[in-house]
């Protein structure tokens, strides 16, 4: 799963989205569009780096399906902030299955094969029926397919509103205390639905054996001055378990599947199916080991949507390549931040600011 | 220590309260009042060549075009319009006016601006009309680190002309920051001030405008703007002089990397017999390409120019011209009569529409600078005339879009600056 270098990676994705590529171009007329006029011929494509990277932001503002609308057998959405335009994922069977088996095969080669007790740190409604998800139902239920039984610890008080259910968590974590159990919830609603409520009950438990793993919202704990050092430390003493335990992992709902888990170093690393490239802020172009870019991540996973090759909105810096600590090749990167809104710079720059830029 | 002041030295203050500043230039109103006006232009002009000259200064963004705009014959035809008619004598005491009647424009005391972005030189032109005026002036700056404007202010405690130095320029000024939430050291420099000039969005125009004032207290606000251009059909379907067009129309959007309220961002125009949208869309990326290159680039910047290219190139009727992905220029082609959102770093939305006449209706106040290029002049004139009606407030060639000049956002610079004085003895 990381035994690739990242040439040898380089030599097997390009073929892949070579071909992907514009057969995903023929069947989604704007992303046809897209690589049309921004792509160049996808044969002179010798690099990963040399596909146009899409921004994420369009799968906001357009409908971007390659399949047929009868193919779709489900709809993953952004989770997104109110009054904001989700993005809108048309996933059909084959990147279904494929989105679900890699990202078990991820989860397996971090925190082994074993099912096991299975605690969310979020609300049942969160993976609500039917054939859409938002993006946090989408990982819930795909970090459940490791799960022997499950419970929610938070529960819904009223619209985006959740309120610790310390009871339920309690006594799941107090039946399993000496035994391996999951713990999945993301960073921001753990921190403070979880980790700060039952440290202001003066509650801590015993789940020895416990892993956590959680993912995104960093910008709302950078905002708190909460680092991911705090974070981890804190939940690791609320929950009994060893800091290693507590795993942060990269992922976005457009590149189901394909996470990026932190290793025992804290570097994060893509699995033999994705890449990671950091775009130098000023050219765009690859940026070098150890230069801050904005992240684009490269997967080879989605089938029915255009999502193999995308700019998302983070900053993150490559910090080895082929030779981290922990012994993964490829690239390891390191997350580093939403990207923020430069200063206004001028007396022109107020009036974007009140209007919004794409 | 909440308030930062920034010395000419080079230094920073940190004090708590804006008292010891407020006393320091209330000493200096009097002196100032006293400068004769020729000097002190002779003083400006000195800066402004310094200012290219000046290791600390001379590699600032937009800094020759400050320089351009403080010669001195820039500053008088400002204060020959700006002063009635009456001559910039008036600065310097009474001048007739009528039969038996005399005329003076007197300081008008302390004024306080509340500063935008942090282009480094729109602290300066908004300071320099103040100067002119003799008036005192406090700025609060958008940044707590100003590192240009701080350094042009330097450059400008070293120049001299006439009688006058620099040296007594800056004491006539102070530069500060402190948070736009410290509502009291808001409130304190507001009622302080005897003119008040407010640069900013909506949000910073409407805060500032809710402080308490004096009641005799004179206003200025620059809110947030739009800019634009527009083509005529004459104008293109004529070969002789158009690159001369189009390269200014470049030029105006790299000055500033397209951030000041007079930078275009929607450039309109005229369906014609001779040259398509794309034809013209190439033709304007020749001359975004030969622009020299841009110092460097944030990412939320880049991710915008990015975005904005994926959606032109992704939407059905339109179109996108880039140099490859680097983020260094964009065109962005379309047939929607409609104001693009600034994306800026030199990225020009190029729509075509039938008839000028079709914009109107989308102009408003928020659009102050037209950059028009028409055959004729009786075309442009009737643009101006409606598009004036509509709120714009300059139509001006391509290439002189920036020109910081009276009136700005249809007000004259000075009218706020001063009072006006009768005698009839």
């Amino acid at each position: 799963m990381f035994s690739l270098r990242d040439d040898e990676k380089e030599r097997a994705l390009l073929p892949i989205l070579r071909e992907l590529c514009p057969r995903l171009a023929r069947e989604c007329p704007p992303y046809g569009r897209f690589l049309a006029r921004l792509g160049g011929p996808p044969p002179s494509w010798e690099t990963l780096a040399q596909i146009p990277p899409l921004p994420v932001a369009m799968f906001k503002r357009f409908a971007l399906r390659a399949v047929a609308e009868e193919a779709v057998v489900r709809e993953l959405r952004s989770s997104g902030t109110t009054g904001q335009t989700p993005s809108v994922l048309a996933v059909d069977k084959a990147t279904a299955f494929r989105q679900a088996k890699a990202l078990a095969a991820v989860l397996k080669e971090r925190i082994g094969a074993a099912r096991r007790p299975y605690l969310v740190l979020d609300a049942p409604e969160a993976v609500g029926p039917g054939d859409t998800l938002t993006a946090r139902g989408a990982a819930i239920r795909g970090i459940g397919s490791f799960a022997t039984e499950t419970v929610f610890g938070l529960r819904r008080t009223g619209p985006g509103d959740l309120e610790p259910d310390l009871d339920a968590a309690g006594a799941f974590l107090e039946a399993h205390r000496e035994e391996p159990v999951l713990v999945f919830g993301f960073t921001y609603m753990v921190w403070t639905r979880f980790v700060l409520e039952a440290e202001r009950r003066g509650v801590a438990f015993h789940a020895t054996q416990a892993i956590l793993l959680h993912s995104g919202g960093w910008k709302k704990l950078s905002d708190k001055a909460v680092s991911k050092e705090t974070f981890t430390d804190r939940a690791s003493r609320v929950l009994g378990c060893p800091r290693t335990s507590i795993i942060d992992f990269y992922g976005m709902v457009e590149q189901a599947g394909s996470i990026f888990l932190d290793c025992e170093a804290g570097n994060k690393h893509a699995p033999a199916f994705a890449h990671v490239i950091v775009r130098a802020p000023d050219s765009l172009r690859p940026a070098r080991t150890g230069e801050p870019g904005i992240l684009e991540v490269v997967s080879v996973l989605p089938t029915s949507y255009p999502g193999n090759v995308l700019l998302t909105e983070d900053m993150g810096v490559v910090v080895a390549t082929d030779d981290c600590p922990c012994g993964r090749k490829g690239s390891a990167f390191r997350f580093l931040s939403r990207v923020e809104r430069a200063p206004l710079r001028g007396c022109g720059d107020t009036f974007a600011a009140t209007r919004g830029t794409p | 220590m909440r308030v930062h002041h920034f010395l000419a030295t080079g230094e920073t203050r940190r004090l708590d309260s804006l008292e010891p500043i407020l006393e320091a230039l209330t000493r200096e109103r009097e002196p100032a009042a006293e400068r004769k006006i020729d000097h002190v232009i002779a003083c400006h002009e000195d800066f402004g060549r310094r200012i290219l000259e000046d290791a600390r200064t001379r590699s600032i963004d937009g800094v020759a075009f400050l320089s351009a705009w403080l010669r001195r014959e820039n500053l008088e035809a400002t204060l020959a319009l700006s002063l009635h008619g009456l001559g910039r004598a008036a600065l310097d005491g009474f001048v007739p006016h009528g039969r038996g009647a005399f005329l003076a424009a007197r300081p008008q005391g302390l004024v306080a601006m509340w500063l935008a972005g942090n282009l480094p030189t729109l602290p300066v032109f908004s300071l320099v009309p103040a100067l002119l005026a003799k008036d005192v002036a406090l700025l609060k700056l958008a940044s707590a680190d100003p590192a240009g404007t701080h350094a042009l202010i330097s450059v400008l405690a070293e120049s001299e002309g006439g009688s006058v130095r620099g040296a007594d320029l800056v004491r006539q000024a102070a530069l500060v920051w402190f948070d736009h939430r410290e509502k009291d050291l808001n409130e304190r420099l507001s009622l302080a001030a005897d003119a008040r000039v407010v640069w900013g969005g909506r949000a910073a125009v409407n805060a500032i405008g809710a402080l308490p004032r004096q009641p005799h207290a004179t206003e200025a606000v620059f809110g947030p703007k739009y800019s634009l251009a527009v083509l005529g059909r004459k104008r293109l379907e004529r070969e002789e002089g158009l690159d001369a067009v189009l390269a200014a129309i470049a030029r105006d959007a790299a000055v500033f990397d397209q951030r000041a309220c007079s930078s275009p961002h929607t450039v309109f125009i005229e369906k014609n017999g001779r040259l398509g949208l794309e034809a013209t869309g190439e033709r304007l990326a020749r001359h975004l390409e030969a622009l020299p290159p841009k110092r460097g680039q944030d990412a939320h910047t880049s991710l915008a120019i990015a975005s904005a290219r994926a959606e032109w190139a992704m939407s059905e009727g339109r179109s996108v011209i880039v140099p490859g992905l680097e983020p260094s220029w964009t065109v962005c082609l379309d047939r929607e009569t409609s104001l693009k959102a600034p994306v800026a770093s030199r990225t020009l939305f190029l729509t075509e529409v039938a008839s000028w006449r079709e914009i109107l209706p989308i102009l408003g106040p928020e659009v102050q600078t037209c950059g028009i290029s028409f055959e004729d002049d009786e075309e442009a004139r009737a643009f101006a005339e409606r598009a004036g009606l509509r709120g714009v407030a300059r139509c001006v060639r391509p290439g002189l879009m920036h020109l910081y000049e009276s009136p700005w956002d249809g007000k004259m610079l000075l009218d706020p600056l001063v009072r006006w004085v009768t005698l009839r003895p």
